[in-house]
């Protein structure tokens, strides 16, 4: 009789590397076996085995996203990449660092916070969230339109290949064109062409000073109108977002105190953010400026937040997309030119699924939306019809203002029927050509990203 | 008449979609396009300047087909040799396609053509407020094509990065002629980051048609510090005390005690004779943050020991402070007749210990070597002064440039920061890279372009010694 797969896993390295799969489901798959290797030889002997054998491999760093691409063809063994999780080398002088991929973002921060820098990553669950995670992801947070996407902060990588092979890209140096740059390459490929084992970052000095202005307006609409003005403004945030009342209701229950005099019993009121750090006299004058035209631009009421309150809002905003999607029946990201965000969002708010509109967060900067459809009473399979239409609508939308639209959560067997990336790009025979040069036998999160890679 | 075969049908194709007025290729004419700024020299066999994307891809599609090499050329100011046609190829040059296609003042985008010329880009969008940050010291010449096909850096990366940070998408056009878009005007697109990894690949994944970048928008207040110290290890220490104190100017410069000399000659900068070496600091940002981090930076000049400090806020006044750190380059002509600039990068706590070495390179060589680099961000531009009419020289810069590479790698650095890899640097890379890690990106290129047509003989060491020397000038005197 042939061994399982997680028995084989033991023979190759030891018991202890080698736990069940239960508790891992992936989409409704179950994984035969989770292997843990705890160094690069261990995984090297993982990969070149999945790689003879054509098993299914599912890289995991802290499993907060998950969710998050196509039902995998086949799940059978997922690599917890925990015990990589070293600091190798930081250098405040030079303002880089150099860890491994399990490391997770809220100690890795810790780490850089003596001397006085950070690293200008931004995930849901940061104390989970690892920095292989969140490069194979490759998406930022609240604050993009400060400081783009992972891809921008990352300046080397070491990667495991397919077939056990160790490779590296980039370097410890902030400036760098010393062959491809494929730090670009792996950073948002979702763990399909090889596994993070190591990435050298460029941090930057913490910021002495934070706050933030909460803004009520009567419409979401004037929400972001007003939100496109400050961002054209020197009175710019950081970031500045725009969400509607549903999830302003959220944030009450997170930060009472803060919301008390905004009008949030208003039914269509929405609420305006913008974030800013850096010098005392500069954060200053900014939020004074800002507070002024958010009031001229038709606020109903400006609220100013200092410090850790604002960074507890700050955080309550990166995690919010990821708590609120599962109880959402459809949630979708989409991105366009920012100068569209105003139109997409008023076009997509008039999505119904099963007669409800979506809730919205929309950051008019950096020009994505959220859409998160509530909960529908209808059973499972009279509302997967609406959904499809739904994703369709959205994806008719978001095409018009040269973006596209990604769903993040929607009922399995929804998940079963669409890509969640939406329709392949015309470089899509390249994107193909990569994934099948890198891993030729499809042993990397198979199915799960664009086009079925 | 050329001899039947590849190229002579070729030719007359060509000619055919671009009209015979845009194809070059009698040798005489050729002369002009067979080298770049670099030491390198190679005579392609016919020069195309093509209008549109539909010619180009035609003029590829017809090249493809005759097993003909390409490569596209910009400006030719890269100065690794990245533009250098492989004998007897097909470069397309873009100076036909030199349009800003639109300026989106909403959107904060531009899009170009390839041959727009990056300061030209910067000067228009000027006109609504913005700025294309990325601002290689070739920028009065350089076209946005080459600063992609380089990931061209600049003075200013330092806070803004450099051109990979700026560019969201293009269209390209593969070597069978096939075109394909990648990236877009949205900041964020699914599937693999196609547009991140073509910026810096030299030309051989496929040649952009047209260019999409992010414009940013002007700042409030800029002002630029000069210092003057005696010598670098001084000037080093300075950077690293403006670092210390969490901040990241806009640009931090320098320029060393021969380069001082060299400016001084050709342009007065008002350098003291003594001054052994010159940083360069520029803030930008709301006046109030210009103010507050400007007196840090003053403070910290003086602190550690600058001998002269001199700040400008007004245009014209800091281009008065720049004069030197921009004609730098141009002035080591009063020095030697050539210069081979080595583009190293070593982590920024290195650059003092690191230039010693580099002077002790000098020494060894008797070489002069210039240093005018970015100090920032660690990227250093040791030129190494020479004579090419002297029999062996090059040889001789050749060896001692390597040496400084493998200063700058063995410091923890890499061979090439703004400039790209080229001709120039090829058989340096297993210095960084091992054969493993080159694979990789080779199968990266492999599917982008399967028969590696495309700017073929660069990056990677082939095993043939790259003798630069091998081919006369095309100009100056007999030796």
């Amino acid at each position: 009789m042939e061994s399982s797969l997680g028995e084989q896993l033991a023979t190759l390295l030891g018991e202890s590397a080698v736990l069940p799969g239960d508790g891992y489901e992936v989409d409704g798959l179950t994984p035969q076996a989770v292997v843990r290797p705890v160094d690069r030889l261990q995984l090297a002997e993982v990969l070149r085995w999945s790689s003879s054998e054509g098993v299914g491999i599912l890289p995991r760093g802290g499993g907060t996203r998950t969710w998050l691409g196509n039902v995998p063809r086949k799940a059978d063994v997922v690599l917890d990449m925990g015990a990589f999780d070293r600091v190798l080398d930081y250098q405040p002088a030079d303002m880089t660092a150099t860890v491994e991929a399990g490391v997770n973002l809220a100690s890795l921060q810790e780490h850089l916070a003596p001397g006085g820098e950070f690293v200008p990553l931004e995930a849901a669950q940061a104390s989970r969230s690892t920095v292989g995670g969140i490069l194979s992801v490759g998406t930022g947070g609240p604050l993009s339109y400060a400081y783009g996407l992972p891809r921008e902060w990352l300046i080397g990588i070491g990667v495991m290949s397919p077939k056990g092979v160790s490779t590296k890209a980039g370097g410890k140096v902030v400036k760098n064109v010393t062959g491809y740059d494929l730090n670009k390459l792996y950073t948002g490929s979702l763990g399909t062409l090889g596994v993070i084992v190591e990435a050298s970052f460029k941090l930057l000095p913490n910021n002495p000073n934070s706050g933030m202005l909460l803004a009520s307006f009567p419409s979401l609409a004037a929400s972001i109108s007003a939100g496109r003005k400050l961002l054209h403004s020197p009175a710019a945030p950081m970031g500045c977002h725009s969400v509607t009342s549903g999830i302003s209701r959220r944030l009450q229950d997170s930060v009472q105190a803060a919301s008390q005099d905004l009008g949030l019993g208003e039914e269509e009121t929405a609420l305006s953010f913008a974030f800013y750090s850096g010098r005392a006299q500069a954060t200053k004058r900014r939020m004074d400026e800002a507070a002024a035209l958010l009031l001229a631009e038709g606020a109903n009421a400006v609220q100013r937040i200092d410090d850790s309150a604002a960074d507890g809002m700050l955080r309550w905003f990166t995690d919010a997309p990821a708590e609120i999607s599962p109880s959402s029946v459809l949630a979708i990201k989409v991105s366009v030119q920012s100068k569209s965000a105003a139109r997409t969002s008023a076009e997509c708010g008039e999505i119904l699924v099963s007669g409800e509109k979506p809730e919205l967060m929309a950051d008019p900067g950096f020009g994505s939306i959220r859409l998160f459809w509530p909960p529908s009473t209808e059973g499972p399979s009279d509302i997967e019809q609406p959904i499809l239409d739904a994703v369709q609508q959205t994806r008719q939308i978001a095409g018009r203002y040269g973006g596209t639209a990604v769903v993040e959560h929607c009922p399995l067997p929804v998940k079963r029927q669409i890509d969640v990336w939406g329709d392949a790009p015309d470089s899509m025979a390249v994107m193909q050509g990569i994934k099948d040069r890198f891993d030729p036998n499809g042993i990397l999160n198979p199915g799960r990203f664009l086009g079925g890679i | 008449m050329l001899p039947p075969g590849p190229m002579s049908r070729f030719l007359d194709q060509a000619k055919a979609v671009v009209g015979a007025e845009n194809v070059i290729h009698e040798p005489e004419d050729l002369l002009v396009f067979e080298y770049d700024g670099s030491v390198d020299r190679g005579l392609p066999g016919a020069v195309v300047f093509p209008i549109s994307v539909e010619e180009v891809s035609q003029i590829m599609a017809l090249a493809y087909a005759e097993s003909l090499r390409v490569v596209g050329r910009g400006a030719g100011t890269g100065l690794s040799g990245g533009a250098i046609s492989s004998p007897g190829g097909v470069q397309i040059a873009f100076t036909r396609m030199h349009n800003i296609l639109d300026v989106d003042t909403e959107n904060r985008t531009a899009t170009v053509e390839p041959g727009v010329i990056n300061l030209d880009l910067d000067t228009y969008a000027h006109r609504f407020g913005l700025r294309y940050a990325p601002d290689p010291s070739s920028q009065k010449a350089c076209s946005l094509g080459g600063n992609i096909a380089e990931n061209a850096g600049g003075p200013h990366c330092l806070a803004y990065g450099t051109t990979t940070n700026h560019v969201l998408g293009m269209e390209v056009v593969l070597e069978d002629g096939a075109v394909v878009n990648l990236g877009s005007l949205a900041r964020e697109t699914v599937g693999y980051d196609l547009r991140g990894v073509f910026t810096g690949s030299e030309g051989t994944f496929g040649i952009a048609t047209k260019i999409a970048v992010r414009l940013l928008p002007v700042p409030e207040a800029v002002r630029t510090f000069l210092g003057i110290f005696l010598d670098v290890e001084t000037a080093c220490t300075a950077v690293s005390a403006v670092i210390e104190h969490g901040i990241v100017p806009a640009a931090l410069e320098m320029i060393d005690a021969l380069t001082i000399q060299a400016v001084q000659k050709v342009n007065d900068a008002g350098y003291p004779d003594d001054a052994g070496a010159v940083l360069l600091i520029e803030l930008e940002g709301l006046q109030d943050e210009v103010d507050e981090i400007g007196e840090e930076v003053e403070a910290a000049l003086w602190e550690t020991g600058a001998s002269q400090v001199r700040t400008a806020e007004a245009a014209a006044e800091r281009e008065q402070l720049w004069v030197g750190r921009k004609g730098a380059l141009g002035a080591l002509g009063s020095i030697a007749p050539n210069y081979f600039l080595v583009d190293g990068v070593v982590p920024r706590t290195q650059l003092a210990p690191v230039l010693g070495r580099v002077a002790d390179v000098s020494r060894k060589y008797n070489i002069p070597i210039a240093n005018v680099f970015h100090a920032g961000d660690g990227n250093l531009h040791p030129c190494l002064l020479f004579d090419e009419r002297q029999p062996g020289a090059l040889d001789k810069i050749v060896e001692a440039g390597t040496e400084v590479l493998q200063i700058c790698v063995d410091a923890g650095g890499t061979l090439t920061g703004e400039h790209g890899v080229g001709l120039e640097k090829k058989e340096q890379m297993p210095m960084v890279f091992s054969k493993d890690d080159m694979a990789a990106m080779v199968l990266v290129r492999d599917a982008f372009a399967p028969d590696n047509s495309l700017n073929p003989g660069k990056i990677f060491p082939d095993g043939k010694k790259h003798t630069p020397h091998a081919h006369p000038p095309a100009h100056g005197m007999p030796a």
